[in-house]
């Protein structure tokens, strides 16, 4: 459980801040995640944790996008009341399209430090719709078959093909306005 | 998916693993007490109670798929053990009361209010005939 824990926590980490974009919260989501396995699941086989393990983390962070969007049904009104501006708050679901940024919009340099580049993919990541980065993530990242992430993100096989295919699309389409070719 | 996309996929997720090895000591720090908590939980249960919990976990699985929780089941059971408990506390009752009158009228040992009863003095009467 130990070595598990610590082969995926930061991969872990990092799937919570593409989809929170907050690092106290994803922090707190890898812990709760943790903790869940350890709590629930601590006498299953090894060869099972890798898919439990990631199915508690999407949870969790449906949950959190789940209690986000209650708190913003519940601050607007009681905002509008008071007549402040909107926060600039988005839905960090579905909504999120692939959209120009102006960060992006400099001149690409030639010579890119590596991290540099890794800055822009994580930015474009950040940017796609929830479901295609969970599909993408879990797929190559977590490079999970196909059942397994349809299995996880309970939706079809068919879907998650969809989803990875879009995300990778809109990956390079970004990438690809940036002059970034890897 | 074509090999392009898949090619393409790969070296992002190189690149992401590039990232997740430059993670920044703080994140590493807490994520480290995060670990160690969670681990912490694990470690405290023994071997035996571990063996129990997964009974216990594969029980539930097997009672949630009828009842909504252990709680409805355990609600539930409480429900009818009362209700049986009432039924036999009830039909014991009037039973011991039918054997008290029984006994007395054949060993001659009733009681002196059965002999004050009209309707006992004139069942005695017509037996008698």
């Amino acid at each position: 459980m130990s070595d598990f824990l610590a082969e995926v926590e930061r991969r872990a980490y990092k799937q919570a801040l593409f989809a929170v974009r907050d690092d106290h919260a994803a922090l707190d989501i890898v812990q709760d995640a943790m903790l869940k396995l350890t709590e629930k699941y601590a006498v299953r086989p090894t060869a099972e944790l890798p898919l439990l393990f990631q199915r508690i983390l999407q949870n969790t962070i449906r949950d959190y996008y789940r209690r986000q969007k209650v708190r913003a049904l519940w601050t607007m009104p009681v905002s509008s009341l008071f007549g402040a501006e909107a926060d600039g708050d988005v839905d960090p679901l579905e909504t999120l399209d692939v959209q120009d940024d102006s960060k992006f919009s400099e001149p690409p340099a030639e010579q890119l430090e590596r991290s540099q580049v890794l800055a822009f993919i994580e930015k474009a990541l950040e940017k796609l719709p929830a479901r295609q980065r969970e599909a993408f993530l879990l797929r190559y990242w977590e490079e999970l078959d196909v059942a397994e992430a349809a299995k996880i993100m309970g939706c079809s096989e068919g879907s998650v093909k969809t989803h990875c295919s879009r995300a990778t699309r809109a990956l390079a389409a970004t990438l690809g306005k940036q002059g970034i070719k890897l | 998916m074509n090999q392009p996309e898949h090619e393409l996929a790969k070296k992002i997720v190189q690149h992401l693993d590039y990232g997740v090895d430059q993670l920044e000591p703080r994140a590493r720090a807490r994520l480290f007490a995060a670990r160690q908590s969670a681990l912490s939980h694990y470690r405290e249960q023994p071997v035996a109670v571990a063996g129990l919990a997964w009974a216990g976990q594969a029980a539930a699985r097997i009672t949630d798929h009828r009842y909504a929780s252990a709680r409805q089941l355990a609600a539930i059971s409480l429900l009818v053990a009362a209700l049986v408990g009432i039924a036999y506390w009830q039909s014991n009752g009037v039973t011991n009361e039918a054997t008290d009158i029984d006994t007395g009228l054949l060993t001659d040992e009733l009681p002196i209010n059965a002999y004050l009863d009209k309707g006992f003095d004139s069942w005695l009467k017509r037996s008698s005939r």
